[in-house]
């Protein structure tokens, strides 16, 4: 199977063997760290990337089963007003989970701008946040494009 | 390890299908599964949906938004997992999940794993089976399968057609398996039979992502209605009566009023719908 | 000058008897109210490098060489290791070194709970390692494990010196006199940390000295610990951590990841990373203990508390302490007769570690229950019964508190609590709704040492220099804002540089709600120090008198009006040269008693049919002293809230009743709440400075708010449905349980007649 990745538009040969996770990879070989690895079982949604647009746990995503599809880390959305509304609205305090909570949000906003607070609630139910920044990661959310 | 993608259904060799890979990867890392070639099987599964004919391939998060699917699948799907969960988990994939009973999922040797004690029956169990249990305590999570034995679905599957019923089966002494797909077998496309009106209801420990404490299908087609239970059985379970005859563990009596009361609120919905 | 002085300190409610060095605070207070900078929302320092994933956490550390480490870790709750053979690991690819039991203190072959280090393999991959690990042979001989914490106190087996008694008064006399007298066991549920970083550790030799890259909550205290664990001159370890994924009071100490990467480090040559998987997190990395309290109150009629009576087991694990359960009840109201019996239950369980707030959560939860069912039976409001038995100084000890203003935080709670009413008329025949209150009381006034080093460049742009770590609660922020105050310079011209032993002084623990009430005020010191430098060269370069200068916006101003000069100006004229500030925190006010207190209302529905629980609203109004950053400050609350939801709700850890092994370690079976479970919260500090506390007057905020939250659920629970839920966490089977063993109640009264409220 594939043993190419495009990330953040960059195309990247890697080298881990089958059966590596698509968020080792990007973390351990492509040197992207901004994807955290918090449970690395599928249940916490802090390695949350996107695959062509879809908000994908890469803790549990084979890297070879991505094939041609796209996959968007933190770092290819750290010009994304969606960043700077997360430090405006003191959407995060450790700031472990928040890269992808950013992503899930950002996958949120692009499908409909202007998300309810239902919708928020539903589309970021995924990314676990010990710290309890949920109130303020639904008003940068809700206020993104302020 | 070895990962491929298959070309066609009568290729599996003896690999292990992997589809969104929710289940089979988590399994694979934990060692509950081992597998020396994986067969990513997503090139020759359908996933497309259509008002009688869902691709066993369609995520959860395609059918959750669907105008053309049942009520009841709508919102099994909407109250499963995570959304990225529902992203990536496919509809076959969602019926296919195993247990999220703890002692199999920590790999005791229960009777799921070949051995010959089922340690949730006197142990922790507060979320475990309520009927059939006498030999595995297991519940079985999936929302979507109880809606779909609910509906009265069908599945083609590689080799056949069969009711989604049919799919299940309880682990025995002799057969400790929970589903009766064959090795090698793929489930392709889900048929759903049109129904009048239909509705699932889910109590779970948070708002979202959680598995079903209980949770209750019900789907109505003119005078007939089926119901059917996910979290309360080591399979889905198509309910015949009023759950009297539930044989509760001593720390899951609690399930029973709770499946009684959403059954009862599925029956007015159903009525009044 | 600096005072040596003998003096109590705290931390997490635990005191102790040491000797301190301590510096004077000059500083008067600033006046009560915001001011320009401190007091004014500010935005997180480091929010960006946290939002754009390029903070570097231990978790992402990636240094040349380093090794992977996984951790072979006892299965059982009681058991010795038989025959361990490491020889298959070594044979493995990428291996470089196992360790046995033995080797390092920290790995051992008798294992009295899950998860205790027995061997540990450190390979080129993470998955090397762990391929090692489960080559390694191992036999064990499983012992039955003690896993009844009331057992354990029948046989006497308890993590301390015994039961810790604290009376005062007469309670056997308080309850003869009292007219009405409630009951209840009530119990809470071992939860777990969960900090999203796990804990870990990378460490490295260099030359005869040791670097220490730790997700922690206390850069000292892990300097201290390691040396005194490898025998080395503290200054020959240098500890690193600057940023952490989150601690809650887990990540205090090193453990024993850090001293297994040490040992591996030192016998490979290389940097070694030891990090908990997720699983190990959450069997070993610490908890909040189960508890059991049986609780008894007296009152007259009028509501007047004449007896508090209690029995507290804390059912802590195999090592830890017994936190202090009976705080609430001791400290909580005034009351004459008072006795408190705290067992500290020794069992085949993991050991405890701090949790926000350790005893007082499970405590208050218990005793404000239990008061409310006394305003019940009473028929009294709850508010006011808690007003009647207001405590004006630390019943406890006699001490007068440094400042207390909880009735003025009742007062603010008022529009709150009157919402009852309307809440309750919008209950349906199945969905029931009420609201209910609790208090909170806890320590929170931080203490020295602590210190602060400030650099001003000629730039005029400040650094503020010390070693301490910010674990999310936003404290370096608060630094900023307390310098940018002092020095009256623009926020965003101040830095903080963190997070590392061998660059700043000594900073305190972030834990016990101390970091700002520590920190701060040596801050503000060491920003003062340079103010009077600066203005020092400021009255030489304008021939005017330092006493008639100031700094303000920017610039240096004369009391006249007359100069308003930039202070880069001055600044300016240093060239190479620096000013350097330095501060150390005062001493906390002699002979008083330094307490947060807050409450909260919660409003709630329940399906009575279901047992579902909706908890709709939080209101929290707490008083911490002087608030630095109104913005963090919210942040805090709300996540404390957040956290008590979690554990009223959906948060348990189970064990097998038999083994003792530890069953809901994935956060699939381990429900921390989502956003989706969280209630509208509404907060609110009543921002006044404590007058008698440091320079600032600040006290911290990372406990207070999660402490009342449960018991205001249950109570609002109560006042919804008539149900007394005596069990945390509230499940559907302990709501349900409660609803009927209510409705029972009410058939009862209805049989014999009895009026409603009795």
């Amino acid at each position: 199977m594939s043993n190419t990745l495009n990330v953040n538009d960059h195309l990247y040969e890697f080298h881990s063997p089958a059966g590596t996770t698509l968020a080792e990879t990007l973390r351990d070989e492509l040197a992207l760290t901004g994807t955290k690895v918090a449970c690395a079982e599928g249940h916490c949604g802090a390695c949350t990337v996107l695959v062509d647009g879809s908000p994908t746990l890469a803790c549990i995503t084979l890297a070879h089963s991505v094939g041609d599809a796209k996959v968007t880390t933190i770092e290819g959305l750290r010009e994304h007003p969606m960043v700077e509304s997360f430090v405006r609205s003191d959407a995060l305090q450790c700031g472990f989970c928040t890269p992808g909570q950013i992503v899930s949000a950002v996958a949120l906003v692009e499908a409909k701008a202007v998300p309810t607070r239902d919708e928020i609630r539903h589309a970021m139910a995924g990314n676990l946040c010990r710290c309890g920044a949920y109130p303020k990661i639904e008003e940068a959310i809700r206020t993104w494009q302020d | 390890m070895e990962l491929r993608q298959a070309s066609s259904a009568t290729e599996l060799d003896g690999a292990t299908p992997v589809h969104g890979g929710t289940e089979v990867v988590p399994l694979l890392r934990a060692g509950l599964l081992s597998a020396d070639t994986l067969i990513d099987i997503r090139p020759i599964v359908p996933r497309g949906i259509s008002r009688e004919r869902i691709g066993a391939g369609a995520t959860l998060a395609e059918l959750e938004c669907d105008p053309q699917v049942p009520a009841a699948l709508r919102e099994a799907c909407r109250l499963a997992a995570s959304p990225q969960l529902r992203n990536m988990g496919s509809l076959a994939g969602n019926l296919l999940q195993a247990t999220r009973c703890w002692y199999w999922r920590l790999n005791w040797p229960c009777r799921l794993h070949g051995g010959d004690e089922c340690f949730a029956q006197e142990g922790e169990h507060r979320e475990h089976a309520i009927v059939a249990n006498d030999f595995c305590a297991s519940g079985h999570p999936s929302d979507v399968a109880a809606t779909l034995v609910a509906l009265d679905a069908v599945l083609h599957t590689s080799t056949r057609t069969l009711p989604v019923a049919e799919l299940y089966r309880l682990p025995t002494e002799d057969n400790r398996a929970t589903t009766t797909l064959e090795p090698g077998e793929l489930i392709l496309e889900v048929e759903v039979p049109p129904c009048d009106a239909s509705v699932y209801l889910k109590a779970m420990d948070r708002k979202r992502w959680a598995f079903p404490l209980v949770g209750v299908a019900a789907a109505r087609s003119g005078d007939s209605t089926r119901i059917a239970l996910a979290g309360v059985a080591p399979v889905p379970w198509l309910l015949d009566g009023e759950l009297d005859d539930a044989t509760p563990l001593p720390g899951n009596a609690y399930k029973v009023e709770l499946a009684q009361a959403l059954v009862r609120r599925a029956k007015t919905a159903l009525a009044s719908a | 000058m600096a005072r040596l002085i003998r003096t109590e300190k705290e931390v997490e409610g635990r005191y102790e008897e040491v000797w301190l060095v301590v510096e004077e605070d000059a500083l008067q207070q600033w006046p009560a109210g915001a001011r320009s900078i401190v007091g004014q929302p500010a935005v997180r320092v480091d929010g960006l490098e946290r939002a754009r994933g390029e903070a570097i956490f231990t978790a992402d550390l990636r240094l040349n060489g380093m090794l992977h480490t996984a951790v072979l870790r006892s299965p059982h709750a009681a058991a010795t290791v038989g025959r361990i053979d490491l020889t298959p690991a070594l044979a493995l690819p990428g291996v470089h070194v196992a360790l046995g039991p033995g080797d390092i203190p920290q790995l051992e072959d008798d294992c009295n709970y899950e998860g205790v280090a027995v061997a540990a393999v450190c390979a080129d991959t993470l998955a090397q390692a762990r391929a090692a690990l489960a080559a390694v042979e191992i036999e064990w001989t499983v012992r039955e494990p003690l896993l009844d914490a009331d057992e354990a106190v029948r046989r006497g087996q308890y993590v301390n010196d015994g039961p810790r008694v604290r009376e005062r008064g007469d309670f056997e006399r308080g309850l003869a006199e009292a007219d009405v007298v409630v009951t209840g066991e009530f119990t809470t549920a071992v939860v777990l940390h969960n900090s999203m970083e796990t804990h870990q550790a990378v460490v490295q030799w260099v030359g005869d000295a040791v670097e220490v890259h730790i997700s922690t909550q206390y850069i000292w205290g892990v300097r201290d610990t390691v040396a005194s664990g490898l025998g080395l001159p503290p200054d020959k370890v240098r500890v690193i951590c600057h940023y952490m994924g989150g601690g809650f009071g887990s990540k205090n100490e090193p453990d024993d990841y850090t001293f297994i990467a040490a040992e591996l480090a030192k016998r490979t040559g290389r940097p070694v990373k030891c990090a908990l998987t997720r699983r190990e997190e959450n069997v070993n990395s610490g908890n909040r203990n189960a508890t059991i309290q049986r609780l008894t109150i007296g009152a007259k009629s009028d509501g007047t508390l004449t007896a508090l009576g209690g029995d507290f087991l804390n059912a802590v694990g195999w090592s830890g302490w017994s936190s202090s359960t009976e705080g609430p009840m001791q400290m909580l109201y005034a009351c004459a007769n008072v006795k408190t019996t705290t067992y500290g239950a020794k069992i085949n369980q993991p050991p405890m570690k701090a949790f926000r707030a350790p005893g007082f959560v499970e405590g208050t939860f218990g005793l404000e229950s239990l008061l409310d069912e006394l305003a019940s039976k009473l028929d009294l409001d709850p508010m006011e019964l808690r007003r009647r038995n207001y405590a004006d100084h630390d019943a406890a000890d006699a001490r007068p508190f440094s400042s207390k203003r909880l009735m003025e935080c009742y007062r603010r709670a008022e529009p709150h609590w009157e919402r009852r009413h309307e809440v309750r008329a919008r209950s349906t025949d199945t969905v029931k709704r009420g609201v209910g209150m609790a208090s909170q009381i806890w320590y929170g006034g931080g203490g020295p040492p602590s210190y602060a080093w400030i650099r001003v460049g000629s730039d005029g742009r400040v650094t503020v220099v010390t070693a301490m770590q910010d674990i999310g609660t936003g404290t370096k922020t608060a630094m900023a804002q307390i310098a940018a105050e002092e020095l009256g310079i623009p926020f965003e011209h101040v830095t903080v540089s963190i997070g590392d032993s061998a660059r700043g002084p000594y900073a305190a623990i972030s834990a016990g709600s101390s970091t700002t009430p520590s920190m701060g005020p040596a801050v503000r010191a060491a920003a003062a120090d340079a103010k009077r430098q600066i203005l020092e060269i400021a009255a030489q370069r304008h021939h005017l008198e330092e006493r008639v200068l100031d700094l303000k916006d920017g610039n240096v101003v004369s009391a006249d009006g007359n100069l308003s000069s930039p202070l880069s100006e001055v600044v300016g004229l240093l060239e190479d040269a620096q000013i350097l500030g330095k501060g150390a925190r005062g001493p906390n006010p002699t002979g008083m008693q330094v307490l947060t207190f807050g409450v909260q209302v919660a409003e709630v529905a329940v399906d009575v049919e279901t047992g579902e629980v909706w908890v709709d609203r939080i209101a929290a109004v707490h008083d911490v002293g002087r608030v630095i950053n109104p913005l963090g400050a919210s942040s805090q609350i709300e996540g404390g809230i957040i956290q008590g939801v979690g554990h009223t709700l959906s948060e348990e850890r189970l064990h097998d009743p038999k083994t003792g092994r530890i069953l809901t370690s994935g956060l699939d079976a381990y429900r921390l709440p989502t956003i989706a479970d969280v209630p509208e919260i509404i907060s609110e500090l009543v921002d006044e400075p404590d007058e008698h506390l440091t320079n600032l007057g600040s006290k911290g905020l990372g406990e207070p708010p999660i402490i009342p939250t449960a018991a205001a659920i249950a109570n609002a629970i109560r006042d919804a449905t008539g149900a007394d839920v005596r069990s945390l966490p509230i499940s559907r089977a302990e709501m349900l349980r409660a609803l009927r063993e209510a409705e029972l109640r009410a058939k009862e009264r209805e049989k014999v007649g009895a009026p409603a409220g009795v």
